[in-house]
């Protein structure tokens, strides 16, 4: 049993071996191994050249790491916190997302931004944003999110390999989460949708730190003779939503649940196009859980923000009601 | 021979400590979060530059201990209610570990969490009172590390050119995070980048809090003038960890004993009884200052926490 921050760790390990350009970049990533430890021990065994620590300044981190990536380097950036992505974010909007658009293809920016992400670990203001809305919207970015550690120990390789930028979202409060990963082969590509368990009466969608919530959700409705079918997204952008119509299809009722604020949030896009798609399959109108639109409160006050299995439960309910 | 100032300074630096020292106490009974960025070893920073300026001149401070706004005047219960979650809070409880405290009567507008961010608003707050034809100044506290955000370049920049009445406050502790100075600056004082802008840079003593008043009496004066900002910079350390629970294996122990030696608050101790205070006259501010941290704890504890409608509330005018 590994945990997910391990398993993040030990993707990293395996893709800093297999391909001497892979390089990581961030505050206190090295000597530290990163404030999480997703890093520890690599500047040990890859050196100082291949695992750097960096000034404090993130738009620096992404403008150096491009400029590496032009010249045929795959650094992958951990920014600490998601809320100190945005002194980044010209970086990220205005020239990782769009250089190889602008260059008609001739320029490659395989770049890997880590971000752990979401609440729930008693911190403070800029250290639990749920922000993947923003760089989904922006094109040009490849938008993913593990929620457990097979996937992570995958999808940050395949991330890696990537040509284009990937946003990696880390759902940083299941980094202690434990699981079996499996070393011999990947079971889905990077941007495949998973179907987590099946079910027949409701789709429930999450992603990130909410699909460990959404399967407690659908042990919850078993006991209570309803049949959840439970979907971890994975890739935000693109979105693969080919599995979700056909599950929704097949059950007719949708709960969406995500920790970011449901204004604007991923939720919205996705009910927007199941509804799109199947009609006059629905039995109910698609509905969404998720954070307020409200600025993140402090630790002592999350409990009431984030969504958890009663808010839940609540729209399951209501989604039968129809 | 005595001087009220250092008497002063001496018990503002010991209200510093006293208040974190409780604050320490309530992280360990489980009380608020260890996200807490302790400040012991930097009192005479805060302590020296908050008292150079007026009630009524700005400030901007950042994550290191609470050293600051206390210097500045904020009510103590009132921050232990933030750091409680009660409704006294200068946040009305949506305080835990980092305050985010605004308190605009005493010219505290606040700080950023995103360090770095406070540097344009720095230049913004002064160009105000420059509009006014105020003579307030601001002072915009940071650490070594924030010093290589680009925030600072495009501040500077115009804090000069305008010759706002800012005063530029490095607190040089020597880590970020896990990241020395060493390893992390092209200059090997964040003062020597002071010329780039075309204003004086300062290196000062940052463990003497006379020195460091001495200095910012004189920044103040400047840009009280209009004659523009002034970079200081502190050598000064950080005793604890970053944030409580820090296991700091980056840093040597003997680094931290040798700074242990140069404690703000003991060496200060030793000058005024070199100068005619008796142990008896520091150890009764010393119980003065403990008698009021003990009723603001109690204070605080006492407030009711808010309700879960907190969150919703505030968030537009
Ligand atoms: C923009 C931004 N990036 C990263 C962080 C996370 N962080 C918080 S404190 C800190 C170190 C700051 O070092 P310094 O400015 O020297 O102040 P010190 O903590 O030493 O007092 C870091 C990296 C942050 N708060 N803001």
């Amino acid at each position: 049993m590994i945990t997910l921050g391990k398993a993040i760790n030990m993707g990293l390990r395996r893709a800093l071996t297999e391909d001497p350009k892979v390089l990581v970049m961030g505050e206190d990533v090295g000597k530290l191994g990163g404030v999480f430890r997703v890093t520890e021990n690599l500047q040990s065994e890859f050196g100082e050249d291949r695992i750097i620590d960096t000034p404090l300044a993130e738009s620096g981190i992404l403008g150096t790491a491009i400029g590496l990536a032009l010249r045929g380097y795959r650094p992958v950036c951990e920014i600490q916190f998601d809320g100190f992505v945005y002194p980044a974010f010209d970086q990220i909007t205005s020239q990782l997302a769009k250089m190889h658009a602008r260059s008609l293809g001739t320029l490659k920016l395989p770049v890997v931004v880590r971000i752990p992400y979401g609440g729930g670990i008693g911190a403070v203001e800029h250290h639990s944003e749920s922000n993947e809305t923003y760089f989904a919207h922006t094109a040009g970015l490849r938008v993913v999110t593990c929620s457990n550690p097979n996937d992570a120990y995958w999808m940050m390789q395949q991330a890696i390999q990537s040509d284009d930028p990937v946003i990696f979202f880390e759902p940083k409060r299941r980094y202690w989460d434990k699981a079996e990963v499996n070393e011999e082969a990947p079971s889905l590509g990077l941007h495949e949708t998973r179907t987590v368990q099946e079910g027949s009466d409701l789709t429930l969608i999450s992603y990130g730190p909410t699909v460990r919530t959404a399967i407690e959700v659908a042990a919850v409705c078993a006991k209570e003779g309803r049949s959840v079918e439970v979907m971890d997204l994975r890739t935000l952008s693109p979105l693969d939503l080919a599995p979700v119509f056909e599950s929704a299809q097949k059950t007719g009722r949708v709960v969406i649940l995500h920790e970011a604020p449901t204004f604007l949030g991923l939720g919205a896009e996705i009910a927007s196009q199941i509804t799109e798609e199947c009609f006059y399959s629905l039995d109910a109108p698609v509905l969404r859980v998720g954070g307020f639109n409200v600025p993140y409160p402090p630790a002592r006050l999350e409990e009431h923000y984030l969504p958890d299995l009663d808010r839940t439960l609540d729209a399951i309910d209501r989604a039968f009601a129809f | 021979m005595k001087n009220d100032l250092w008497a002063t300074l001496y018990r503002g630096m010991v209200r510093a400590n006293a208040w974190e020292q409780q604050l320490l106490r309530f992280i360990e009974q489980g009380l608020t979060s260890g996200f807490y960025h302790a400040g012991r070893g930097q009192e005479a920073v805060a302590v020296g530059a908050c008292a150079a300026v007026r009630d009524d001149d700005y400030l901007l401070y950042d994550h290191r201990g609470l050293g600051q706004a206390i210097a500045k005047g904020i009510p103590l219960d009132r921050l232990y209610g933030d750091f409680l979650t009660r409704e006294t809070g200068t946040t009305r409880g949506l305080g835990a570990g980092i305050v985010h405290i605004a308190w605009p009567e005493l010219g505290i507008l606040g700080q950023s969490g995103t360090l770095g961010g406070a540097f344009p608003i720095a230049s913004g707050a002064a160009l105000a009172a420059q509009m006014r034809g105020s003579d307030q100044v601001v002072i915009c506290f940071f650490g070594e590390g924030a010093a290589n955000r680009g925030t600072f370049l495009e501040a500077a920049n115009v804090a000069s050119l305008w010759k706002l009445p800012v005063i530029w406050l490095c607190e040089n502790n020597g880590w970020s995070v896990s990241v020395s100075f060493e390893a992390s600056s092209a200059t090997a004082n964040i003062a020597d980048r002071a010329s780039a802008y075309n204003m004086p840079g300062v290196i000062v003593d940052g463990m003497d809090v006379v020195a460091v008043h001495e200095v910012v009496v004189a920044a103040v004066a400047r840009a009280r003038a209009g004659e523009g900002p002034t970079l200081i910079e502190a050598k000064t350390y950080r005793f604890r960890g970053h944030y409580e629970g820090d296991p700091q294996t980056y840093r040597e122990d003997e680094e931290l004993e040798m700074w242990k030696k140069k404690d703000p608050i003991v060496l200060h101790e030793k000058r005024l009884l070199e100068n005619g205070y008796s142990e008896a006259e520091l150890g009764a501010i010393r119980n003065e200052v403990a008698e009021e941290i003990a009723v603001a704890a109690d204070r605080a504890l006492a407030a009711p926490k808010p309700p879960m409608e907190r969150v919703f509330e505030g968030v537009l005018a």
